[in-house]
């Protein structure tokens, strides 16, 4: 990982887009490999090497994952953090039996899933070609979907389960994580009225309002409705939309904090582009800003980011934002 | 890319013409091609496996026909129905649409149809429909007759092609096609169609003179 010398796909198997700015990644992954060796061995100390470390959820832990789970804790971290285990434990059907029920299905859904199978990080190594992945991945969304009638399969889904997988290469895992995401921890995003994104898209208009109200009038001026820039924001959880590495540090927060995390980073990205967005004068810059801003340097250095986004974003609680979403519940 | 059009047609202010500038929104059930046509007009590429679009996509291309240049505001949309709450917002104020099916796929005619007769009620009165049967190239595993979905197109004042975005089939004529069918008077030169509480034309000094630029 020396030098300029990366290869061309990253430890997720992510192709590295051609315009990857290799200079700002080297400088920032100069100083982050240092962090990142301080910060395993601070969770070695911790929690020791064992496998099976109950995390306790509280306040020490929550710092230390707002500062980034290492890769070796992550799967177990998330599994109970986000209250994951505890489902999975008190199932009465484990995930092979749920399987087994939905691989009869010849529900339309399992149609759709396959058709976006291919269209899912078609640039990752995992997901091309011959590897187990996406077979995977069909098995982890046809089985959530089965036993989910309300939600099914929402188009973005993929990325979200995808994502998962590339993190924990575990089937199982993938399966109760993805199902504690959508059935606990988000909003009514993926049901077939969006009733939740569409409430949060409100929301978002009003936070930023609040706290940008400069950038708010701009984008309303130009014509761009929330939901064609940050649609993704939300359904897809910025995987695909942000930086591999980034994307899993708010998932690490995400998973131990809840929804709320989404807006902080919403208007962290919000705040950051701010003099960028108020220099747009139509809409095509307008959404090619939001569209690059995976590529700026505070961005893609992750470490710095999700600083930002707990200092920046303002004293955003579950509470502030279940009063905004009575507001802007939509019937 | 917003400039684009707006430096190429500046250099000389002696030529004459106008710009007109449209809204236009794609349509159309989940993996029927929407983001593949556009990707072929606008960059004239194809991806096997294109991504899905979650949300909308914004895009524009600009052409030429005879004296005028036309430039459309492109958005393209998630195609699966439960993405169907947000497509009002998308297509709002549009002054053009194309609707996708995929000739492979009965279904997806279907929906196309339900789309067409959604934007006859909702969308702006004079919006100009056409009606696209994608994936031309697959004709052999066809399920959705010609003849049919021209019938259908007569019937409802749609224009109608059948495309292939992966051999880029008649993809530029359904563009240009619209763009023949749109009315180039002076309320479209200059504005935009996605200007919803948009107030740029009453302060914005520049208005007369792209109306008076052209290539």
């Amino acid at each position: 990982m020396a030098g300029s010398n990366y290869s061309k796909v990253d430890e997720y198997g992510f192709e590295r887009p051609k315009d990857f700015d290799f200079k700002t990644y080297d400088a920032f992954m100069s100083q982050y490999v240092k962090v990142l060796t301080r910060r395993a061995l601070r969770w070695n100390n911790m929690f020791g090497n064992q496998r099976n470390i109950n995390f306790r959820k509280n306040a020490t832990l929550k710092r230390f994952v707002r500062k980034g789970i290492p890769t070796e804790f992550r799967t177990r971290c998330w599994m109970t953090v986000s209250g994951a285990e505890r489902i999975k434990n008190s199932s009465n059907l484990t995930y092979q039996q749920l399987k087994s029920r939905s691989v009869s299905s010849t529900d339309e859904m399992m149609d759709a899933i396959k058709i976006d199978l291919p269209r899912t990080f078609p640039d990752n190594i995992f997901f091309s070609g011959r590897e187990p992945l996406p077979n995977m991945l069909y098995n982890v969304l046809a089985t959530f979907a089965h036993q989910n009638s309300e939600v099914g399969y929402c188009q973005g889904l993929s990325y979200v389960a995808g994502l998962i997988l590339l993190v924990t290469k575990d089937e199982a895992a993938s399966f109760w994580l993805l199902k504690t995401l959508i059935e606990q921890l988000l909003p009514k995003y993926y049901v077939r009225t969006m009733s939740g994104l569409i409430t949060d898209l409100d929301v978002l208009n009003e936070l930023v309002r609040k706290y940008e109200p400069l950038v708010q009038r701009h984008i309303q001026n130009i014509g761009m409705p929330w939901a064609m820039g940050t649609t993704k924001w939300f359904i897809c959880l910025y995987a695909d939309v942000l930086p591999t590495e980034t994307v899993l540090r708010i998932w690490d927060s995400l998973f131990f904090e809840g929804s709320k995390i989404l807006f902080r980073v919403a208007l962290t990205l919000i705040r950051l582009h701010k003099a960028a967005i108020l220099q747009t004068s139509d809409l095509s810059e307008l959404t090619g800003v939001f569209r690059n801003m995976k590529n700026h340097p505070r961005v893609i250095d992750c470490h710095s980011f999700m600083k930002d986004v707990f200092e920046l974003s303002g004293n955003l609680s579950n509470s502030t934002l279940e009063k905004l979403r009575i507001t802007y519940k939509k019937e | 890319m917003a400039n684009r059009s707006g430096t190429a047609q500046r250099p000389n202010g002696q030529t004459q013409g106008k710009i007109c500038q449209f809204k236009l929104v794609l349509l159309g059930e989940s993996a029927v091609g929407k983001s593949s046509l556009v990707l072929r007009f606008v960059k004239g590429q194809f991806h096997e496996y294109q991504e899905s679009t979650i949300g909308a996509a914004f895009l524009t291309q600009t052409i030429c026909l005879d004296d005028t240049t036309v430039k459309f505001e492109i958005w393209d949309t998630a195609g699966q129905e439960r993405y169907h709450s947000l497509a009002p917002m998308y297509y709002r104020g549009a002054q053009a649409a194309i609707v996708v099916y995929d000739i492979t796929n009965q279904d997806t005619f279907g929906r196309a149809k339900t789309w067409v007769k959604e934007l006859q009620r909702q969308a702006s009165p004079n919006i100009v429909i056409a009606l696209a049967g994608n994936k031309q190239d697959l004709a052999n595993k066809r399920l959705v007759e010609y003849e049919e979905a021209q019938t259908y197109a007569d019937e409802n004042g749609l224009l109608f092609m059948e495309t292939s975005a992966k051999t880029a089939m008649n993809v530029n004529d359904i563009f240009l096609a619209i763009a023949k069918k749109l009315p180039k008077n002076e309320q479209n030169t200059g504005q935009t169609g996605s200007g919803q509480g948009r107030r740029l034309t009453e302060d914005n000094p520049d208005n007369k003179t792209v109306m008076n630029c052209c290539k």
